[in-house]
């Protein structure tokens, strides 16, 4: 295999706009981009509310969210595949082998990063931040929004972080997701699938942007950790 | 002296074994000025931060302005009467306009009903010449007078301030006693933890001694 003419044609697949190809691209980032708009604020507040409140079994859940921290991907995929398979408590939704199917994994892969990552910036803001707004007479709302803002370049890692883990994860999106061409296939599904037939020039080219996006996350949680330190 | 603005009955709090708290009783009049003075660990911030519902005590009876009140649940209208000030005040990221401008928002006003009080707010605390200057690069007086101001907006009727001149230089210091000066002349009730002598001189200040826990 000639690495370099592999290379060629995956940039030449990428720059002349190859349809499949983008479409690709675009599945994988409309589910991973809408998975996190649900995720995001469900996880945001859980890991708010899990930080400043006191109750019994708090402790357990925290536990419990660290620990989802590691859970494999395609323990996930399992786990869905059969809740939303024919004879699944959910199987009459008829979900299994969609886009909403891998939306509701990456959802579930992405709510523990979350969760965890908005803990430890709450746990770590200021006390004083939140002690004033309450002082100052905000609602519990307003005083939850405010030091989410004062850690808000805390909770920007936990978001990109999240949306890394979910954009390259391949378990959870092949489980429930079936890797249909131009409905469910996306970049790292589609990636194991033209390599094992030796369609090498779309794994790189793929491979290139799934580098890119990754890369641009890193980037950016580089830069907003950068203005967060800047005094 | 006039009716009491809080009376509080019963206040006690450990650590462990270790008294924090131990008061039988202690009432503030309205419009009085009160100092707290005492050695570091005597529990004179803890008492500040359970009046402002900040933290845990047992508190038998509590009564604010004749009406009784329960200091663990503490009340929205309470909240609104109360202020607490920290010794190194929080300034919120953002501007000084922004900082001032904060409780009345939370308590619902517009942008142009708040503006004016804000405006005379910047004026009271001497920080006209920072409104442009970010937050994190005030020095400690000058956040200790926007916290004074962002308080002052929300004319409270019990100002709780903890060691407010504590480490300001002598310049930054005067300023902030000037303005406490004008807290205690007004209207308010003030409550300061302090062990500066020339807060603890101004005329009409009631000294408050605490020793391990106790006033």
């Amino acid at each position: 295999m000639d690495w370099l003419e592999t290379t060629r044609e995956a940039l030449v697949l990428l720059v002349s706009g190859d349809a499949d190809l983008w479409q690709i691209i675009f599945i994988s980032l409309r589910v991973s981009l809408l998975a996190m708009l649900i995720a995001a604020p469900i996880a945001i507040s859980l890991g708010y509310v899990l930080a400043t409140s006191s109750f019994p079994g708090r402790r357990i859940l925290i536990v419990i969210t660290q620990g989802l921290l590691a859970s494999p991907t395609v323990v996930v995929g399992l786990i869905l595949y059969l809740l939303l398979s024919r004879q699944g408590i959910f199987g009459s939704l008829k979900l299994l082998f969609t886009q909403e199917a891998m939306i509701i994994g990456q959802v579930l892969i992405a709510l523990p990063v979350l969760v965890s990552f908005t803990i430890s910036a709450v746990q770590g803001a200021d006390p004083r931040a939140r002690e004033t707004a309450i002082s100052l007479g905000a609602s519990r709302l307003r005083t939850a929004m405010t030091t989410l803002l004062e850690v808000r370049f805390g909770v920007m890692a936990a978001v990109f972080n999240a949306f890394g883990r979910i954009v390259s994860e391949i378990g959870c999106s092949l489980m429930v997701g079936g890797n249909i061409a131009g409905v469910t296939r996306n970049i790292p599904t589609a990636i194991a699938l033209e390599t094992s037939k030796g369609e090498f020039a779309q794994g790189i080219a793929l491979g290139f942007v799934l580098l890119i996006v990754a890369l641009s996350v890193n980037f950016a949680l580089a830069f907003v950790q950068g203005e967060g330190g800047m005094k | 002296m006039s009716v009491p603005i809080l009376v509080i009955e019963g206040v006690r709090k450990y650590f462990g074994t270790r008294r924090i708290l131990d008061i039988s009783k202690l009432s503030l009049a309205a419009g009085g000025s009160y100092v707290l003075t005492g050695e570091n660990g005597s529990g004179k911030t803890t008492l500040l931060r359970v009046l402002a519902g900040l933290e845990d005590a047992e508190v038998e009876i509590c009564c604010f302005n004749g009406e009784m009140v329960d200091l663990h649940s503490y009340p929205g209208w309470l909240r609104h009467n109360v202020i607490y000030v920290h010794q190194h005040p929080y300034l919120f990221r953002g501007s000084i306009y922004d900082n001032i401008a904060f409780g009345l928002r939370a308590r619902g006003m517009s942008a142009s009903q708040y503006a004016p009080i804000v405006q005379e707010a910047v004026s009271w605390a001497g920080v006209t010449e920072l409104l442009d200057v970010p937050t994190h690069r005030l020095s400690g007086g000058e956040k200790q007078r926007v916290a004074l101001a962002r308080a002052r907006v929300l004319n409270p009727r019990l100002f709780l301030l903890d060691e407010p001149t504590a480490s300001l230089d002598a310049e930054a210091r005067q300023q902030t006693i000037r303005l406490i000066r004008e807290l205690c002349v007004a209207n308010s009730t003030v409550v300061l933890a302090c062990h500066d002598r020339e807060i603890i001189d101004l005329p009409h200040m009631h000294r408050l001694h605490m020793a391990n826990g106790r006033v």
